[in-house]
């Protein structure tokens, strides 16, 4: 499909584009999970809260990493 | 200076309550009702305040967003069957794998921080039921125990009676509404816990014993 004279957008542009938002989306949405658990450590502490808090800025770590290869790639 | 007169601790364990406590609780922190729960303690808790009992809901009632999980984990391996998937170039649908996954990860994260701190809890002197919704939203519930009226519990269905888990449902003087009640028969309604009967027991136990003036 050509929109604009010379550049071509294909279903693959589309898609990767909003792959593109989508993880940055995650990637904002594990940054609340990171701030959702201390709070939730906060009212309720229990001994294993620390282990959770390692588990949810490692999956934000995973994810920044993922969005960043994606976002260059 | 001579000590004129001390309280005793008048709030302390009767042998009925520690009697039901010995029976047979999960003792584990993933469990679904452990008794004297070892090192915890929540926001409000007073100093001398005693945890009893710390719940949450039952461990299968996990079941269906662990199912769901393992069944979306398996979908990009059939992606070529998808004639929309099969259009895109082999980055984009790799990156649209790596998504997948981690949109799967998202959800089993927070579907089990929502499992896990959606807890209710029994002191000497109270009960609080803590409800967190969402990522953004969170309700506490705190009630006396010399307030409240009625305990019941209910178990419905093939699994809660298998797996013997219900809903314990108590009535308090004070029955005002929170948000997060809406369809529950009270505000203080623990959820597909463990153990209902015992639950229901020691809560009974409990306010029986607030009423009486001097034991």
């Amino acid at each position: 499909m050509e929109i604009i004279p010379g550049i071509t957008i294909s279903l693959s542009m589309i898609v990767s584009f909003m792959v593109k938002i989508s993880m940055v989306l995650f990637l904002i949405l594990s940054l609340i999970m990171v701030r959702q658990e201390s709070l939730m450590d906060r009212v309720v502490n229990l001994p294993i809260g620390k282990s959770l808090k390692i588990l949810t800025w490692g999956y934000f770590l995973f994810s920044l990493f993922v969005t960043v290869i994606v976002l260059l790639s | 200076m001579p000590e004129v007169f001390k309280a005793e601790n008048v709030k302390g364990e009767s042998e009925e309550i520690k009697k039901l406590l010995r029976e047979s609780f999960s003792r584990s922190s993933f469990g679904s009702c452990v008794p004297r729960p070892h090192r915890f303690r929540f926001e409000s808790q007073q100093d001398d305040e005693t945890v009893l009992v710390l719940g949450r809901r039952h461990l299968v009632t996990n079941l269906g967003w662990i199912a769901m999980l393992c069944f979306a984990s398996v979908i990009p391996f059939v992606w070529g069957e998808f004639p929309f998937l099969q259009a895109l170039d082999g980055n984009t649908l790799i990156s649209f794998s790596m998504l997948w996954y981690m949109g799967l990860i998202f959800f089993g994260i927070q579907s089990f921080l929502m499992w896990f701190y959606n807890v209710y809890i029994i002191t000497n002197e109270r009960l609080v039921d803590v409800d967190f919704v969402g990522l953004l939203s969170k309700t506490v519930n705190v009630a006396q125990i010399s307030r409240i009226e009625d305990v019941n519990y209910t178990q419905k269905g093939i699994l809660a009676s298998f797996f013997n888990y219900g809903d314990v449902i108590i009535q308090t003087a004070s029955e005002q509404r929170t948000p997060d009640t809406a369809g529950e028969m009270s505000a203080f309604t623990f959820e597909a816990v463990a153990f209902p009967d015992k639950v229901a027991g020691i809560i009974s136990q409990l306010t029986e014993e607030a009423e009486k003036p001097w034991k």
